[in-house]
């Protein structure tokens, strides 16, 4: 259990990565994300299936990866056009493609609820074929083939956000006026901002699609809420000193995440209620430092009452 | 350098809460020249900024900066060589951000933000040597986030995002008015050095008369959105405090039948 937890987490912790952009970096509210999250798994399935019956190449598969990246990052590019170029309220911008991204994505798995990756070779079942069909083995292989692409994807950002387009980026979420003053048009720094986003969320789509053999179109509602709800666990549980610092908190948040999903599930929870538990969890993470903070003052002034008495 | 021809700004035009920010404004300035501009509360100073920065669009009017019409342009793009400072000084500087970090944005004004280092080496030594002139200590504190800096810092700081890649253009919105006098002096003494040494054109609100009178070359005044005296040369030497509310409540009185004090 604790295994597949790890897997599940993992996978999610790419899209919390992708939500950590669009909420923290550029102080964006993104419901894209709920509709990219799909549009990524589709890309990936369909592409997979183009690989030769028989198969065992990882090529297809894997090129199914960056591919399924770039479609999300264009939902964020339809996003950020609307926000920025037809002044709508980001929210809205976000609702308007997501909605879109529905009818896209059914058009992408030819109209199907489920489409499976139908016995092409995965960028998983490549790799259990290599090493052993042992289902401990399996999951040890997932996790390390996952933990691969999460501290790829984790390096990659934090390189980018130390290069020129990455300050101008974080600062258009900091301080939009002083962006323009320096010079830097804040419009194609939400664009971009937001095509990265919903690119990293689209990916992690993709694995979840690979991982499990199969797309759902219908999967994708409340992914916004289960990113969000993993960046204030992990920000409750590892701290938010910095940008760098937040994101490896947003993964951490969402491996504790699924690993309380787990342990709740093993508990007897049934699935139907997964999505209210989320918004329960984000309910608890955002009342904890309040109380936390309320408590710890309230002692403060009994201390200074009971010194002045 | 700058020429403002018939510009107008309403706000809310066509409703009870119809307001004239700028009126028919004609202005010139001489490339080096450095102006102070004075005015009642909402007499259109800071929209007058707003309007050159891009921030503001113009209802009607030319602006035209360095020999071309910028009327039309965005913001980011008359930034390449703008400079400026706002009347808020939480307004000019990224607080999430480290002093080191917003100064890279600034150095990088004018120029494309690519995918190469946004902090090198040789930038940190000079953000250092640039800061130490400040005289405020910031140059120990590089790593430090600016939302812990003071309000008095923070302008300070800006002042220098704002010159360390020398505008052509400097613009200053009451940049001193939330500062502690002592500070308030400091960051002024620092502004004028910057605009001497680099001979930067420069625009400066402010409600210090005397500051008004005594710094630049020229003196504006405007009331309700329009220009209503300009004052210079021998004229403005000659000029009291006392007498320049004469004339401009003379010149307000003139034009709109009240009297507004400075
Ligand atoms: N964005 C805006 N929307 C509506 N009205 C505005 C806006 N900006 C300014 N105004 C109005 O335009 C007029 C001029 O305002 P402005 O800010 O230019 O005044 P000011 O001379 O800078 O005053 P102060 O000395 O108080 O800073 C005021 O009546 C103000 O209410
Ligand atoms: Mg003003």
């Amino acid at each position: 259990m604790a295994l597949g937890a790890l897997e599940q987490g993992l996978i999610y912790s790419l899209l919390a990565v992708g939500v950590f952009v669009s909420l923290r970096i550029l102080d964006i509210p993104d419901l894209t994300v709920d509709g990219s999250f799909i549009t990524g798994s589709a890309v990936s399935v369909m592409i997979t299936q183009l690989a030769p019956e028989g198969g065992a190449s990882a090529l297809i598969p894997a090129l199914s990866l960056p591919a399924a990246l770039a479609a999300g990052a264009l939902a964020g590019i339809c996003t950020g056009l609307i926000h920025t170029k037809l002044k709508v309220q980001p929210l809205l911008a976000g609702i308007i493609t997501m909605t879109g991204l529905f009818s896209i994505n059914l058009l992408v798995l030819n109209e199907k609820p489920t489409v499976s990756i139908n016995g092409r070779p995965g960028i998983f079942s490549v790799l259990y074929d290599l090493f052993s069909v042992n289902p401990t083995t399996r999951k040890i292989v997932a996790a390390a083939l996952l933990l691969v692409i999460v501290a790829l994807v984790a390096a990659l950002l934090t390189v980018f956000l130390k290069t020129q387009l990455g300050l101008a980026i974080r600062a258009t979420g900091d301080n939009e006026d002083m962006v323009r003053a320096s010079s830097i048009d804040s419009d194609n720094m939400k664009i971009i901002g937001l095509a990265i986003a919903n690119g990293i969320v689209a990916l992690s789509g993709a694995v979840l699609a690979q991982h499990q053999n199969f797309a759902d179109a219908k999967a994708g509602t409340g992914m916004v809420v289960v990113g969000i709800a993993s960046i204030i666990i992990g920000e409750t549980l590892f701290g938010k000193r910095s940008v760098f610092n937040s994101l490896l908190s947003a993964i951490g948040g969402a491996l504790a995440y699924r690993i309380f999903i787990a342990v709740v599930l093993q508990l007897g929870l049934k699935a139907s209620y997964f999505k209210l538990l989320s918004a329960v969890i984000i309910i608890i993470s955002i009342l904890i430092p309040i109380a936390s903070k309320s408590i710890a003052e309230r002692r403060a002034k009994e201390a200074k009452n009971n010194a002045d008495d | 350098m700058l020429t403002i021809k018939n510009a107008r700004i309403t706000f809310n035009a066509g409703t009870v809460n119809e307001r004239k920010a700028l009126d028919k404004i004609n202005l010139s300035f001489a490339r080096g020249s450095f102006t102070t501009v004075i005015g009642s509360n909402g007499a259109g100073k800071s929209t007058l900024l707003n309007a050159i920065s891009g921030a503001y669009a113009l209802d009607s009017g030319h602006i035209f900066l360095d020999g071309e019409e910028i009327t039309e342009k965005p913001e980011h793009f008359r930034a390449r060589i703008i400079g400026r400072l706002f009347q808020d000084p939480l307004k000019g500087t990224a607080p999430n951000m480290t002093i080191e970090e917003n100064l890279a944005l600034a150095y990088g004004r004018g120029t494309r933000r690519g995918l190469s280092i946004g902090i090198r080496k040789a930038d940190g030594v000079f953000f250092k040597e640039a800061l130490s002139r400040l005289g405020l200590g910031l140059e120990d504190r590089l790593k430090s986030k600016v939302g812990l800096l003071s309000g008095g810092q923070r302008q300070a700081l800006t002042l220098l995002m704002a010159t360390i890649v020398p505008p052509k253009l400097l613009l200053l919105d009451e940049h001193t008015a939330a500062l502690d006098p002592q500070t308030a002096a400091q960051v002024m003494r620092i502004t004028g050095e910057f605009v001497r040494e680099n001979n930067i054109t420069t625009i400066m609100v402010t409600h210090n008369i005397d500051d008004a009178l005594h710094t630049g070359d020229s003196t504006i005044v405007l009331s309700n959105g329009r220009l209503v005296l300009t004052l210079e040369g021998v004229e403005r030497e000659s000029m009291t405090v006392e007498r320049l509310m004469k004339v401009y409540s003379a010149a307000a009185n003139d034009s709109f039948g009240d009297s507004m004090l400075l």
